[in-house]
């Protein structure tokens, strides 16, 4: 019996991100770089460590590669502990019986033996597709003061846009009295975040009712969230109000990106109290040369800058040639953007080559993308809303 | 590569690194825009294979201390062996403060017996330069040497009065030591780096000591040199080399890494230099700034124009503010229209608006750490 811990986070990082077209053909979306020198599981990760959470699940089955190697002993978010840290726990097979995380609810009932060695008293449900900081301890402790079975958070959104996410309709004392998906005439703009408080015998309880359940699809907000409220359990819902971003799309991850080269950003990365931690590959300083323009731009360590860069997000080991521009773009880690190549509105992603005199986007339209390790030939051309695997 | 362990000493002969040590042992003398002096042997050491680093501390060991941790961030924090700091202690036969190298090595003859490699490589901490000590251990068993020194044939490292010259015969002989001659007569400098079998030096450093001797280099190579009783060799490290014994000579050593050769040659891309790690965010260059040829860490904002210089983890060079061919240590604040030439600031140091210091090229100027200007 390993000690008893209050809570006890599980982060659903098994989503296939096919809306991010080739940036996930070779790895999962949590693994995805985003801001200069992070991944996207960076974020719940910190979160997790700041939050004073140290019993992290990390549940994956796509392309797992990449984010298993990155997130290893957990060391770069403290969370290479003897009592406690962080487990990668992929679908396996018992011998008789064994399938795929069949929805995010069946995905958590498949490790319930995990979350049973630690006896929580909560479980924290996470999943690995948003840009922002939060600390759960004071979700946690709202869920405690209000004496719940299950803690929802939300954030207000455009009314405009609410009819695209599950919509939490409260009383006065955040109750949650009625949960609509992706409603047609929303009553309230209070959007879940997909982050859940359970209390563990409670979620133990739904989870297993839910598995009998043949009818099911096994997805916490399709089934779950829905059949605790029609029980009358006590749901009540925590407002977030701080940054947060949804990057499951090509666009959204680039705007995201560029949210970062606002005067001040209203994601604050430079906070020493609140670090998001990052495995870092131990490259040498970035040089700027002689030759080089620079403004309104992050640059990572590792990178060589000798051409002209401007709105643009540099990322780890990124090489910018002489006579290069790079412009409204993000280059991830690695990719190299040689002489006389234009690179605007785009994401060149890892270890990316633009070749000599070529062009990627354009000045208007849809993000350009040139995949993992593609190369766009001399004098070659990637149009606006084209990606290149 | 199993076979080898390291040693460095973290020592003495810092009086002219001025205000850089008056609060830090020279191996932890930041440098580079995000390293400290050690990093670049201990990354050496690590990239070459060894999973047993012992550092001797002798004064002021605190921020060295601070710097290497565990050893994680080097992969040294291994459960049978790692990083092990051995800093002077008193007991019945220890004084509390290590006498010379031998002394230090006398006092730790407990951790060399303990240890299992069959070689050992020393290092001192003055010179900066990265190494294959691989292949310096393997050359030196090829050899059948007692003792293998480490050289260097750059003459930008030798200075008039301090350092140590030797003269190494073509088939790799060390036939000749001189230690801070007023005029260095021998052809080569010694870089303070050796590779002996563990066995055979805890032997030399017993008898050595035994016979009340503490200078590695005096005592015991001078003599085994010139009285025969040591097979001394020599090899070549080809690459740059830097001897970090003055300001000029660190402010030097500085702008020669904003050279693309020379930044090649100390970061080799199969050898990373590894160093404790901040998780400071990327850069940021606002709109307006002006920067050329500068070497930079993450977590800095730069507003203003920075040329020729080098800007540590956490600068802020705000707007209008000026640095040319100067090194701003950690965390360092260039408040607005301020102008720094020929500076080196040491860590946390700010430098009001519109103030204004400037160096002579010959003589950088220290600003000490946490000083307002």
């Amino acid at each position: 019996m390993l000690r008893k811990k209050r809570c006890v986070a599980m982060l659903l990082a098994g989503g296939q991100g096919t809306r991010l077209g080739v940036l996930t053909r070779q790895m999962a979306k949590p693994a995805v770089p985003y801001g200069g020198k992070y991944r996207i599981i960076d974020f719940p990760l910190s979160n997790c460590s700041n939050s004073g959470i140290d019993v992290v699940g990390v549940l994956t089955q796509f392309q797992p590669l990449e984010l298993n190697a990155y997130i290893a002993s957990g060391a770069p978010w403290d969370l290479d502990l003897v009592d406690g840290g962080v487990f990668v726990l992929p679908p396996y097979h018992t011998g008789k019986t064994g399938e795929w995380y069949k929805g995010t609810a069946n995905a958590i009932y498949q490790n319930l033996a995990f979350i049973s060695q630690y006896n929580p008293d909560y479980v924290l449900i996470l999943s690995g597709d948003h840009i922002y900081k939060m600390d759960y301890a004071a979700m946690i402790a709202h869920h405690e003061s209000h004496n719940a079975d299950a803690t929802i958070a939300v954030r207000q959104v455009p009314w405009d846009e609410a009819s695209r996410f599950g919509i939490m309709n409260t009383d006065a004392d955040d109750n949650i009295i009625e949960f609509e998906e992706k409603p047609k005439n929303p009553k309230s703009n209070n959007a879940s975040m997909g982050v859940y408080v359970f209390t563990w015998e409670k979620l133990r309880k739904y989870l297993i009712d839910d598995e009998n359940n043949p009818e099911s699809s096994n997805d916490f907000g399709k089934n779950i969230i829905p059949a605790m409220l029609g029980d009358g359990q006590r749901m009540v819902a925590y407002s977030f109000n701080g940054y947060w971003k949804d990057v499951g799309t090509i666009e959204s991850l680039w705007e995201a990106n560029m949210d970062l080269l606002e005067d001040v950003p209203e994601i604050d990365l430079h906070d020493k109290k609140f670090r998001i931690y990052a495995r870092t590959p131990g490259l040498p300083p970035q040089y700027l040369s002689a030759d080089v323009k620079v403004s309104n731009c992050l640059v990572t360590e590792g990178c060589r800058i000798m051409g002209e860069i401007d709105h643009s997000v540099l990322s780890s080991g990124a090489v910018v040639e002489k006579g290069a521009q790079v412009l409204d773009s993000v280059i991830m880690p690695g990719a190299v953007i040689k002489a006389g190549a234009v690179v605007r509105r785009a994401i060149v992603a890892e270890n990316a080559v633009v070749s000599e005199n070529a062009c990627v986007g354009e000045e208007t339209g849809l993000i350009a993308v040139v995949g993992q390790g593609a190369v766009v030939p001399e004098g070659g051309c990637v149009k606006a809303g084209e990606q290149l695997a | 590569m199993k076979n080898i362990m390291g040693m460095i000493y973290t020592g003495e002969r810092d009086h002219q690194l001025r205000d850089l040590t008056t609060e830090r042992a020279v191996a932890a003398v930041p440098v580079g825009a995000r390293y400290r002096l050690i990093d670049f042997v201990l990354s050496s050491m690590v990239g070459s294979g060894m999973r047993n680093v012992g550092v001797i501390a002798q004064r002021n060991y605190n921020s060295l201390m601070d710097h290497l941790g565990s050893g994680k961030e080097w992969d040294l924090h291994g459960k049978r062996s790692g990083l092990v700091i051995l800093p002077p202690f008193l007991t019945q036969d220890n004084v509390g403060v290590y006498a010379g190298f031998l002394d230090a090595l006398r006092s730790n003859l407990h951790y060399l017996r303990r240890s299992k490699e069959r070689y050992v490589v020393i290092s001192d901490t003055h010179m900066l330069y990265t190494a294959r000590f691989d292949d310096f251990v393997a050359a030196h068993e090829a050899s059948g040497a007692d003792i293998t020194l480490m050289y260097t044939r750059d003459k930008g490292v030798r200075r008039n009065g301090a350092g140590r010259y030797i003269q190494v015969e073509e088939d790799g002989k060390v036939t000749g030591l001189e230690i801070d001659p007023s005029i260095p007569r021998m052809p080569y400098t010694y870089m303070e780096c050796f590779c002996v079998r563990r066995e055979l030096l805890i032997n030399l450093v017993d008898t050595a000591v035994s016979r009340g001797q503490y200078h590695l280099t005096r005592d015991l190579l001078m003599n085994g040199i010139y009285q025969g009783t040591l097979d001394v060799r020599g090899f070549e490290n080809t690459g740059k080399v830097w001897h970090i014994d003055s300001v000029q000579a660190y402010f030097e050593c500085s702008m020669d890494l904003l050279k693309d050769d020379v930044r090649a040659d100390v970061f080799p891309d199969d050898r990373p230099v590894l160093t404790k790690l901040k998780d400071e965010m990327p850069t940021k260059y606002v709109k307006g700034c002006q920067v050329k040829n500068s070497l930079i860490a993450d977590g800095c904002i730069v507003e203003g124009t920075v040329e020729n210089s080098i800007l540590f983890r956490g600068v802020h060079v705000e707007k209008g503010a000026v640095v040319k061919n100067s090194i701003i240590m950690q965390d360092g604040l260039i408040q607005k229209g301020a102008e720094l030439q020929h500076c080196i600031l040491d860590k946390q140091a700010t430098v009001r608006e519109g103030q204004a210091v400037i160096g002579p090229r010959s003589y950088p100027v220290v600003i000490a750490k946490d000083q307002i200007v």
